[in-house]
């Protein structure tokens, strides 16, 4: 599997060149608070929401304060300095705790607070760099006295589409559930000189309440809150609210000194919405919506077992069963033998598949499912490897144990290696289409750990196999096939031509993806691998001599031909990429055109294709582009974008990652209205299927 | 502190001291009777509120070893500049130190005379209130923490030095001087814009 080799040392290479996190300014110490920034991801997603926080490690009988911090003391700050177009969101507060010394109350916190922020990543940021975090924190900490402190922190993290927990995720998931949840506009009434605040209603049973006001004044904090039935009566401040006065704070409910709920009441600020942290070195999955283990295997194997179906992949398949035909008195031992050494052909093709993209995960790059097909020297050698299959299927050459291992004695070693080539060949010639079922184990599939990652690659293999090695274990399933006979013969020369139309069609990805130079290089290599064959196999009656001195002349041709087109190909490689615009009714997708369109709430069908998945030019012909569905978009006012992921693209690979996508197609339909959740479409489409969809209720 | 505890010092204060009925929880109350006292002044002598009666008072709240009284005296010279000039326009000046013995910012009388002359520092007069009853009737909670009383013996302001609390220098230059604004008011007759605000600093070091 040399194709995938050649991958695997870049990737490799990547790898060990993998950037590690900083450490040496994330942390700094003074005699009283050890202080630290804290991400809760190892790795920057562009657009995502990143919680990260400061963490304070106070020494016994000091402490540091709230947003209001009571009747002395300075609340902590914190300026950040980051990467043009990020934002960082105002400190969310950890519930206080109260500390009274004489008639002073103080509001803050003793021996260790993380103060959790909200870093939102900007979009456009490019994969393989970094992003910087920097963070003034000013902070006073006291006990008998009060001594001002800050640090400058600053921590750099690696950009990534893949997301991975840091070893602080479980701190910051901690952090989290110690800010107040959301509750009610506070319910208060000035009464008998007190400000008599209602408690929600459904709260847990308790015995205590404490009211911290956001706002200095709003209240006496050194004065006494007197719980009565569902009341707390509180002393005013010298601020105290007036009618239509906002009354914002964090209410406490305590049981046997406990809290039991801590509730951020009025509007300012807004609490901490939870911030997924990603647990992926755990094993866990990343989100409540992501499949579980097993569900994602099983629809890896079902993934798997379609794949046998798909236009490239079906002649291989066939072929194999053929040659299984003509030895089916072969013993059954030996015919199981080969079953299982396909197996393993197709296994140990998917494994190398999955170390691939595990390398590049861990590399920090972009990956998904035909990744490899975003490289034009791929396309390339698929493209000449499909012919050079189509020629062995049409008879200009029978290559002696040929890779394919087409139509050999099955007994003989030769034969068995055949059956593990033709295993490998089987996957190459899977990798562009995408079957159903495949795309959500596959995008669950990357963003796990390895040993899943393997695991999930592993039961697709397994399903591509399943076929051949069920008829291969099944002898009843063998004596239900037609009997050998000249027939074979020309339905093999028959299967020579969907190789020719795949070779033909990848030929015309590498002219989108690379220009018309790169389709001259595919089709001088043709010629070239023809004329090699050619001279192969017509030489074969010469002597010894004749024959040796042919097949290097051969062996030069076709060395020459894939040598210097992917050469040529690479050279060209830096074309501008195909333009779309020739499609009617679509519109380039772009991040920022979604936004707009979604903030006007006009409904939005988006296709995410590439021009070398199979699958989605189908959909793209069969159920996008009749008449009856055009006019359905058109009618129904939906802007429809299209984003094309032949070359690769950042920003798709982004839209694909939010669904839990590695790879094409995808379809999503926003119905009108401002804030609709996309209906996912499934990966096979029919034009009622699509119809529907659009005539969907607009309710979310 | 509980309530009782606060009434039952309210009690004997008043009988100590003879003062003026105050509120239960905001011991000064803005617009009322600023609470009378008699402390001991850095030089020995007591110092009355009642003996400046017809002149404009400021009472201030200071801890020398507070990092927020240090941002306004020896980092940056903002009080003893504000004394001066009040001081130069008749209004009477109390610096108030009611950290107890023991407690940072405890000083004697000589030490704080020798403290402000270190640092060009110009009250009136200095109140050594270690016991903290001054301190506790005015309900003062921070170094700094500034009160107006009017000429008529009224408290018209109580709060911070200024609109911005941190213990930065730069940012005295930035914020609103609240003393300064509410000496002009009174000076002009006004009432007093912003009156209570927020004062920010150390706390005051109570005895307990």
């Amino acid at each position: 599997m040399t194709l995938n080799v050649s991958l695997l040392l870049p990737a490799l290479l990547l790898a060990l060149a993998a950037p590690c996190v900083a450490h040496a300014q994330a942390e700094a110490k003074t005699e009283q608070v050890a202080v630290r920034l804290v991400s809760a991801a190892a790795t920057v997603q562009p657009g995502q929401s990143l919680l990260v926080g400061v963490q304070q490690k106070i020494i016994p009988h000091w402490h540091t304060y709230w947003a209001n911090p009571g009747d002395s003391g300075l609340p902590t700050t914190i300026a950040w300095t980051l990467p043009a177009g990020a934002t960082a969101s105002p400190i969310h507060w950890p519930t206080p705790s109260r500390y009274s010394l004489g008639p002073i109350t103080n509001y803050g916190y003793a021996d260790e607070v993380t103060l959790p922020s909200v870093v939102q990543v900007p979009a456009d940021l490019r994969d393989g760099g970094r992003f910087g975090l920097k963070a003034k924190v000013d902070w006073l900490v006291c006990h008998d006295v009060c001594i001002p402190q800050n640090a400058t922190l600053s921590l750099s993290l690696p950009v990534s589409t893949a997301a991975t927990a840091s070893a602080d995720a479980d701190l910051l998931q901690q952090a989290q559930a110690r800010v107040p949840q959301r509750g009610d506009a506070a319910r208060w009434q000035l009464d008998g000189g007190k400000l008599q605040l209602s408690l929600p209603q459904g709260a847990p049973a308790h015995d205590a309440a404490y009211f911290f006001a956001r706002k200095w004044g709003l209240v006496a904090h050194a004065e006494p809150q007197q719980l009565q039935q569902a009341r707390l009566s509180i002393a005013p401040g010298d601020n105290a609210p007036k009618g239509g006065d906002a009354v914002d704070g964090v209410l406490v409910l305590f049981k046997e000194g406990k809290p039991v709920q801590s509730l951020a009441i009025g509007h300012d600020p807004a609490p901490l919405t939870p911030v997924p942290v990603s647990t992926a070195p755990a094993g866990a999955a990343t989100s409540a919506d992501a499949p579980s283990l097993l569900l994602a295997l099983g629809l890896a194997l079902l993934g798997g077992l379609i794949l046998n179906l798909m236009p490239c992949v079906f002649p291989v398949l066939t072929i194999k069963v053929l040659s299984l035909l003509q030895t089916a008195q072969g013993s059954r031992r030996v015919v199981r033998l080969h079953g299982l050494v396909y197996l393993a052909g197709v296994l140990a093709s998917f494994a190398a598949l999955a170390g691939v993209l595990i390398a590049l995960k861990a590399g920090g790059g972009s990956v998904g499912w035909g990744f490899q097909f975003q490289s034009p020297v791929f396309v390339l050698l698929v493209a000449l490897l499909m012919f050079a299959v189509g020629l062995s299927l049409s008879g200009v050459v029978t290559i002696g144990s040929s890779a394919a291992g087409l139509g050999q004695g099955l007994a003989s070693q030769p034969g068995l290696r055949g059956s593990f080539f033709t295993g490998v060949l089987a996957t190459v010639v899977a990798t562009p289409c995408t079957a159903p079922f495949m795309g959500v184990a596959i995008g669950y599939a990357v963003t796990q750990p390895p040993a899943v990652t393997l695991a999930v690659f592993l039961a697709l293999g397994l399903g591509l196999a399943l076929p051949y090695l069920l008829l291969c274990e099944w002898p009843a399933l063998q004596r239900r096939l037609p009997r050998p006979g000249a027939w074979m013969d020309r339905l093999k020369q028959a299967l020579a031509f969907p190789m020719y139309a795949s070779a033909a069609w990848l030929a015309w990805v590498l002219a989108r993806q690379a220009g018309p130079e790169a389709l001259a290089v595919a089709l001088a290599g043709a010629i070239g691998l023809a004329l090699a064959a050619w001279l192969y196999s017509n030489t074969r009656d010469l002597g010894a001599r004749g024959r040796h001195a042919s097949a290097v002349i051969a062996v030069l041709l076709v060395v020459g031909t894939v040598g210097f087109g992917t050469l040529g190909v690479t050279g060209t490689s830096t074309a501008p990429p195909a333009t779309t615009a020739a499609d009617s009714g679509w519109e380039p997708y772009t991040p920022e055109r979604l936004a707009t369109l979604r903030r006007e709430g006009k409904p939005v069908f988006v296709n995410l294709t590439a021009d070398w998945c199979i699958t989605c030019l189908v959909n793209e012909r069969v159920a996008l582009s009749p008449s009856h569905v055009d006019e359905a978009f058109r009618q129904a006012g939906i802007t429809r974008l299209k984003g094309d992921w032949t070359r690769g693209d950042e920003r798709i690979t982004r839209l694909l990652a939010e669904h839990g996508r590695s790879g094409v197609p995808l379809y999503l339909f926003y119905p009108a209205g401002p804030q609709v959740e996309p209906q996912v479409l499934p990966q096979l489409l029919t034009p009622d299927l699509v119809l529907t969809a659009l005539k969907a209720p607009t309710s979310p | 502190m509980t309530t009782l505890r606060r009434h039952c010092l309210i009690a004997l204060a008043s009988a100590a001291w003879a003062l003026a009925p105050f509120g239960a929880h905001a011991a000064a109350t803005l617009d009322q009777p600023a609470p009378a006292f008699t402390v001991p002044g850095a030089d020995g002598k007591p110092v009355s509120l009642s003996a400046y009666k017809g002149k404009t008072v400021v009472l201030e709240w200071t801890n020398h070893e507070c990092p927020f009284v240090r941002k306004h005296y020896d980092r940056s010279g903002n009080i003893p500049k504000l004394q001066k000039e009040a001081t130069a326009s008749g209004v009477v000046w109390l610096q108030v130190i009611s950290s107890s013995p023991g407690s940072q910012g405890h000083v004697t009388g000589a030490q704080a005379q020798k403290l402000n002359q270190q640092r060009g520092a110009a009250p009136s007069a200095v109140l050594i209130d270690a016991d903290g009853k001054v301190g506790k009737a005015y309900g003062a909670q921070t170094t700094p923490h500034l009160y107006v009383i009017n000429a008529d013996g009224k408290l018209v302001y109580k709060g911070g030095i200024d609109s911005i609390p941190s213990s930065n220098v730069s940012d005295i230059a930035k914020a609103d001087n609240y003393v300064k604004l509410a000496l002009a008011d009174v000076a002009a007759g006004r009432k007093v814009a912003q009156a209570s605000t927020q004062p920010y600093g150390c706390s005051v070091k109570y005895s307990d």
